[in-house]
């Protein structure tokens, strides 16, 4: 430890030599490292913004219950109280038919002027009922067990293709993930075990002098670290790049609620940096246990 | 200091470097091993360093047994060690301070008492003056002195010396032989090999031991 301190600038000038003994390899490298993490960045995105979705959707999970004929105003209620008190729902409220056009001209917008056509209110007073996604079966049985009820309305279709997308990307994601860190390994073990045959009679030289292999693999490791370091703060710079343009594009959509730039950001920089760090040091290693073996 | 005890050296070829060497050198000595090329001079000089393992006989050098799954007791061994080697082994694009201070920076020395160390040595050796120039700018004999600067720089209880007289002028050869001398003092111990007997033909307070074929020929006191 003591050593490591009064060397750690022959260390960082060391790893600096070794790195400029092979430029255009080491330059590649980098680039790689870069493409990477900017492509595992990327892939990381699209699923927590698939999961945002998803889970936005599932807190907002609602069914719609539609009434039988015109039902009085107390059977209404009743049948909303009744509805209440099924396992898994957590709010169930009456709208009126008002209420319906009105949420419907909020979310046409200027497109609103569609329903102008209409002579009369086309929409008909329905109950909302949100509810906890796994107990959907449950609910729907115990709806079509109610009287006054003509159909229900669910929106399982489109939660079930979220899900599929959302796993698709899970999985991808981790594929992508191993992919990466086997690649990042794979080029850093390459290029450490290059520096160490370049300079095989210095680490022989320093070997015969008594030199601990930790002081000898030492700037080696810095080496690696380097190059994933700086591979992973470029493809960071990337990513904000990327994701500001992105998110300038898609603006505010009305149906999918991005997750906050801002956090998305740092917790993308924040991964990309200590994966960096520790595919790194994972390479070095590698690249000198098999250049010792070697 | 030195034991060795019948010792063989049987490269895994088939090359027999040494065969029964019985020697034992004490602290403070200054020893020359002559021979022609192919003597045994530098496998003598590995096994002392513990660069290779004897194959036969027992071997002990500053109280390190030289012998296979000992590496860790032969790291420290070497660290007692101050080598010259046959071509230098210094660092291209480093200056000389640099190569200097390289043999020390794992001997738990500060940083200052390094630097200190290197300029000292370099000064011993005459190249104060050129401690700040690369090593490829540096003659063959600047190169040697900057070696055994190195060497001496770590203050080791042995300095082992392979030809360091090999590629250099009578003139140069003598000084670097002088130089080498001057470091033997009651504690340290300084082992040279040479093709140039010559040289040493006058020389005082010393051992010459004599190697052919894998086998110390002779030995005498100076």
């Amino acid at each position: 430890m003591k050593n490591t301190l009064y060397n750690i600038g022959y260390f960082l000038k060391e790893a600096r030599t070794i790195i400029l003994l092979n430029p255009l390899s080491n330059a590649f490298s980098l680039l790689s490292a870069v493409l990477i993490f900017f492509i595992l960045a990327i892939v990381i995105s699209g699923w927590c913004i698939s999961n945002q979705v998803v889970a936005a959707i599932q807190e907002e999970a609602e069914i719609n219950v539609y009434f039988k004929g015109d039902p009085g105003n107390i059977d209404a209620i009743k049948l909303t109280e009744g509805i209440k008190g099924i396992a898994g729902v957590r709010e169930a409220r009456l709208v009126g038919e008002d209420e319906a056009y009105g949420r419907m001209e909020k979310i046409l917008g200027k497109e609103s002027r569609v329903l102008e056509f209409f002579n009369e209110n086309p929409f008909s007073p329905f109950i909302e009922v949100n509810i906890n996604i796994e107990g959907m079966e449950h609910i729907i049985k115990e709806l079509s067990r109610m009287e006054g009820i003509e159909h229900v309305r669910d929106n399982r279709e489109v939660l079930e293709r979220l899900w599929g997308i959302s796993e698709a990307l899970e999985i991808l994601g981790y594929l992508i993930l191993i992919a990466v860190g086997i690649t990042t390994i794979v080029i850093i073990a390459h290029i450490i075990r290059m520096g160490i045959y370049d300079n095989r009679e210095q680490i022989n030289t320093l070997r015969l002098m008594g030199a601990p292999e930790i002081f000898i693999a030492f700037p080696y490791l810095l080496e690696g670290l380097i190059i994933t370091l700086a591979g992973s703060v470029i493809a960071s710079a990337l990513v904000v790049s990327a994701l500001k343009y992105l998110y300038t594009q898609i603006g505010p959509l009305p149906f999918i609620p991005l997750p906050p730039r801002e956090s998305l950001t740092v917790n993308l920089i924040a991964l990309i940096m200590s994966l960096g760090a520790v595919l790194g040091i994972s390479g070095s290693f590698f690249g000198i246990s098999s250049a010792k073996r070697g | 200091m030195i034991k060795s005890s019948r010792v063989c050296l049987k490269y895994p070829e088939g090359t027999i470097a040494l065969k029964n060497i019985d020697l034992r050198i004490e602290p403070g000595e200054l020893v020359y091993i002559t021979g022609p090329s192919g003597s045994g001079k530098t496998s003598l000089l590995k096994l002392f360093m513990g660069d290779e393992y004897p194959t036969a006989g027992v071997l002990e050098v500053l109280k390190q047994p030289i012998v296979r799954g000992q590496a860790a007791g032969i790291r420290k061994l070497r660290r007692l060690i101050g080598p010259v080697f046959q071509e230098f082994r210094l660092i291209k694009g480093r200056t000389a301070m640099e190569n200097v201070m390289l043999g020390m920076r794992f001997l738990d020395v500060p940083n200052g008492s390094m630097k200190e160390n290197a300029g000292n040595a370099l000064a011993k050796v005459g190249l104060a003056q050129k401690a700040f120039s690369l090593i490829e700018h540096m003659s063959w004999g600047e190169c040697q002195r900057v070696a055994i600067a190195r060497a001496i720089a770590r203050k080791p209880a042995l300095i082992i010396a392979d030809e360091p007289t090999g590629n250099l002028d009578k003139d140069n050869a003598v000084r670097i032989l002088e130089l080498l001398k001057s470091f033997k003092d009651r504690e340290t111990t300084v082992i040279v090999t040479t093709h140039a007997t010559h040289l040493i033909r006058d020389e005082k307070d010393f051992r010459h031991i004599h190697m052919n074929n894998g086998n110390m020929e002779w030995e005498r006191l100076g």
